[in-house]
C-alpha cells in the first residue's frame, strides 16, 4: 500500500488522470450498457484518433514551449489540398499506382515542413510572440489552400490511397499504430535524448537556456519544424480517411487540442508535461466523444462541456499545483529540523 | 493644445489604405459610390466595437477571445427578454445587454487573476462555456424581424443624413454615433484617468506597476468588464443592423478582430496600442473583404490577403521591439 502511495505521489497528475480516465470509462459503461465496448466500436473509436492524436501532439510541443501553435489545423488541411492535387493526377507529374502515392507522401513532408519552419523562423527571427504569429500563419495558409481551390473540396484520388485508412493490423488500424509509434518516438525522443533536456529548459525558462549556452533561435526553429511535420501527418490522415480535402474540416479540433494538452498535464506556461499523459487524455477525449454521439447530444451542449471542462481541470490544476507546493515546503522544513 | 501625433506605423497604414483605394477606383469605378462607402462603414462599425474594447484588453498585456461570445450572450438573452414581457425601448436593451456583458467580463477577470494561465487559454474556455450555457439553458431558436422589438428595427434603419444620388437615397448609418462616443471615451479614460495610465503600466510591466501603488487585480477588473460591456453593446447594434436574431452568429469571428487589432500597431505583450490604429486595421480588413470583389478576385482570395498583411506587421513590430530590446541587453527569450 505504501508503495504505491509513494508510487502515485511520484506524479501526482498522471495518477489523477489514470484514476479520473477510469472513473469515467466506468460511469459511461454503466449509463450507455456494453454498446460503448463492443469490438466495432472500439475499433470506429480508433480510427478516429490519429487525425486528432497527431493534432493534439503538434499542440502539446508548442504548448511545452510555453507556445501556442494555431496555425496547426490551417496546416493540415492545406497539406491535405495539396496532397489531393497530387493524388488525383493534377500534379502527379506522370506517376502512377504506387509511385504517385509515394510522391505524394513525400510532397506532403516537404510541405508541412515547409511550413513550419515558416512558423519557425518568423517566431525565432523577430521575436514574435508565437499566439499573434501563428494566428498570422493560420490566416496565411488558410488563405493559400483558399486561393488555390475556391472554397471547393478537393476530391477524386486514386483509391488505393484510401486503402491507409483502413487498413488494420491485430485487429487495431494501422493509423493508430502509427500514431502510437508516433507518440513513443516524441516521448522518447524528451525523455532520453539532449535535445529533449534542452528543449525542457527552453520552454520552462528561455533566457536561462539562452545563457546556458543553448541555441534558443534553433531550438524554437526545431520545435515548429516537428509541430508542423505532426500536423502535416495529421492532414494526410484526414485526406486518407475523408477521401477529399477543403478548407475548414475540423476546426472545433482547435479548442479540443488544447483541453487535451490540459487534461494530460502539460503546462500551459511552458516547462512541463509528458507524452504518455496526453496520450491517455487524447483517449480518454474520444471515448467521452464517441459517448455524446451515441447519446446524440447536440452540438451546442457538447460546447459547454468542453468548455466547463477546460475551465475546471485549469482550476483543478492550480490547486494540485498549490498543494504540492505545500507539501514539498513542509517536508524541507521537517528535514531542517 | 497639441495635436496628436500621428507614428510612423499609423502612417503606413493609413498609406496602404489610400494607395488601395486609388488602386481600386481605378479598376472599378464603382468603388466611389456613396453607396459602397457607407456599406463598408456600416458593417464595421459592430467590429470597431469590439475592436477598441479589445484595444484595452491588449493594452493591459492581456487578451480576450470571449467577447463575441458575451455579445451574443448579452443581446441573445436581453432581447429574449424584451419579447417574453413585451419591452420596447433601446435604452432598456443597451443598459441590460451591458450589464451582462460587465458580469460575464468580470468572471472572465477573476478566473484570469485566479489561475495565473495564458489569457487566451482561459477565455478560450469561456468563449464556449457562455455560448454552450446560452444555447443550453436559455434558448437555442432564431427569431426573424416580425417578432424583434420595433426599436431595434428603427434603430438598425436609422441614418444621421441621406444623399440622395441617381439610385436613389442613400444615408450613413446611425450606428456610428455609439462607435464615435465610445472611441472618445476610451481616449479618455486611457489618456485622462488615473485607472488608464495604470492598463498602460501593466501592460508594460505588471511588478514594476505592483511597485508603482497601481493593483493590478482592480485594474484586471476594470478592463475585462470594459471589454465585455463594449461587447454587449455591440451585440445589440449586430442583432438591429441584421433584423433577426440567431443562436449561432458571431461567436467564430474573434480571430478576425484580434487580426485587426494586431495590424493596428498593437503590442500583444502589452503596453502599447493606439485607438486610431486600431480602426485603421479594423478599415483595412473590412475593406478587403468587400472590394475584392471590385478588382475582379473572388472573395476566397481574402484570408491569403490579411494573413500576408498580419504576418509583415506582426514581423515589423516584434523586430523593431526586439532591436531596441537587445541594444539595451534585455532578452525575453
Amino acid at each position: 500500500m505504501k508503495k504505491i502511495r509513494e508510487y502515485m505521489n511520484r506524479d501526482l497528475n498522471l495518477s489523477i488522470l489514470v484514476t479520473l480516465t477510469f472513473a469515467i470509462f466506468i460511469t459511461l459503461r454503466i449509463i450507455i450498457g456494453p454498446s460503448l465496448l463492443s469490438l466495432n466500436n472500439i475499433q470506429s473509436m480508433l480510427f478516429q484518433v490519429p487525425e486528432f492524436g497527431f493534432l493534439a501532439l503538434a499542440m502539446m510541443l508548442s504548448n511545452m514551449v510555453g507556445g501556442i501553435d494555431l496555425s496547426i489545423i490551417a496546416n493540415a488541411n492545406t497539406v491535405a489540398i495539396f496532397t489531393a492535387y497530387v493524388l488525383n493526377g493534377q500534379l502527379s507529374f506522370g506517376t502512377d499506382g504506387a509511385a504517385r502515392i509515394i510522391l505524394a507522401l513525400i510532397f506532403a513532408i516537404v510541405c508541412s515542413l515547409l511550413f513550419g519552419s515558416f512558423n519557425g523562423i518568423l517566431i525565432s527571427k523577430t521575436s514574435a510572440p508565437p499566439l499573434i504569429a501563428t494566428l498570422g500563419t493560420m490566416t496565411l495558409f488558410q488563405g493559400i489552400g483558399m486561393a488555390v481551390t475556391g472554397g471547393a473540396s478537393v476530391g477524386d484520388l486514386i483509391p488505393e490511397f484510401s486503402m491507409i485508412a483502413k487498413a488494420k493490423l491485430l485487429e487495431l488500424p494501422v493509423i493508430f499504430w502509427i500514431f502510437l509509434g508516433a507518440a513513443v518516438i516524441v516521448g522518447l525522443v524528451l525523455t532520453y535524448t539532449s535535445f529533449g533536456r534542452n528543449f525542457y529548459l527552453y520552454g520552462g525558462n528561455p533566457v536561462a537556456a539562452r545563457f546556458s549556452g543553448i541555441h534558443n533561435e534553433k531550438m524554437c526553429i526545431s520545435t515548429f519544424l516537428l509541430t508542423g511535420l505532426l500536423a502535416g501527418i495529421a492532414g494526410i490522415i484526414i485526406l486518407s480517411r475523408v477521401n477529399s480535402a477543403k478548407v475548414g474540416y475540423g476546426d472545433s479540433y482547435l479548442l479540443q487540442t488544447m483541453i487535451v494538452c490540459v487534461v494530460g498535464g502539460i503546462d500551459p506556461n511552458g516547462g512541463k508535461g509528458k507524452v504518455q499523459g496526453v496520450v491517455i487524455a487524447i483517449l480518454l477525449m474520444q471515448v467521452m466523444s464517441s459517448a455524446f454521439t451515441i447519446m446524440s447530444l447536440s452540438p451546442y451542449t457538447k460546447k459547454l462541456i468542453w468548455g466547463i471542462m477546460l475551465v475546471c481541470v485549469l482550476g483543478l490544476n492550480h490547486i494540485i499545483g498549490n498543494y504540492s507546493e505545500y507539501k514539498k515546503l513542509k517536508m524541507s522544513m521537517k528535514a531542517k529540523a | 493644445m497639441k495635436i496628436k501625433k500621428v507614428d510612423q506605423f499609423q502612417k503606413i497604414l493609413l498609406l496602404i489604405i489610400i494607395i488601395y483605394s486609388i488602386l481600386v477606383s481605378i479598376k472599378n469605378p464603382a468603388f466611389l459610390h456613396f453607396e459602397t462607402i457607407f456599406d463598408i462603414i456600416r458593417t464595421s462599425s459592430t467590429t470597431m466595437i469590439v475592436a477598441i474594447g479589445l484595444l484595452v484588453v491588449m493594452i493591459s498585456g492581456g487578451i480576450d477571445v470571449s467577447f463575441m461570445a458575451i455579445a451574443l450572450f448579452g443581446s441573445y438573452t436581453t432581447i429574449n427578454v424584451m419579447i417574453a414581457l413585451g419591452i420596447d425601448n433601446l435604452g432598456i436593451a443597451f443598459l441590460f445587454s451591458g450589464m451582462i456583458g460587465i458580469g460575464l467580463g468580470l468572471i472572465n477577470a477573476l478566473l484570469i487573476n485566479w489561475l495565473k494561465l495564458p489569457p487566451f487559454i482561459i477565455t478560450l474556455g469561456t468563449q464556449n462555456l457562455y455560448h454552450g450555457v446560452m444555447t443550453t439553458f436559455i434558448s437555442d431558436k432564431s427569431f426573424g424581424a416580425g417578432v424583434l422589438p420595433e426599436c431595434l428595427h428603427e434603430f438598425g434603419q436609422g441614418t444621421i443624413f441621406k444623399i440622395v444620388t441617381e439610385d436613389g437615397a442613400v444615408g450613413l448609418t446611425i450606428s456610428l454615433v455609439p462607435v464615435l462616443l465610445i472611441g472618445i471615451a476610451t481616449w479618455l479614460i486611457l489618456y485622462k484617468t488615473m485607472i488608464g495610465r495604470g492598463i498602460v503600466a501593466i501592460g508594460n510591466d505588471e511588478e514594476s506597476a505592483r511597485r508603482a501603488g497601481f493593483n493590478p487585480f482592480k485594474i484586471r477588473l476594470f478592463v475585462y468588464a470594459y471589454s465585455g460591456f463594449l461587447a454587449g453593446i455591440m451585440g445589440i447594434i449586430y442583432v438591429a443592423q441584421i433584423n433577426a436574431l440567431y443562436p449561432n452568429k458571431l461567436v467564430g469571428n474573434e480571430l478576425m478582430v484580434v487580426a485587426a487589432v494586431v495590424i493596428g500597431g498593437t503590442k500583444i505583450t502589452g503596453g502599447q496600442g493606439k485607438i486610431f490604429g486600431t480602426i485603421l486595421g479594423v478599415t483595412i480588413i473590412y475593406l478587403l473583404n468587400s472590394t475584392l470583389i471590385l478588382i475582379g478576385l473572388s472573395s476566397s482570395w481574402n484570408n491569403l490577403f490579411v494573413g500576408a498583411i498580419l504576418v509583415v506587421s506582426v514581423a515589423i513590430t516584434s523586430y523593431q521591439e526586439r532591436i531596441k530590446n537587445r541594444s539595451h541587453l534585455i532578452f525575453t527569450e
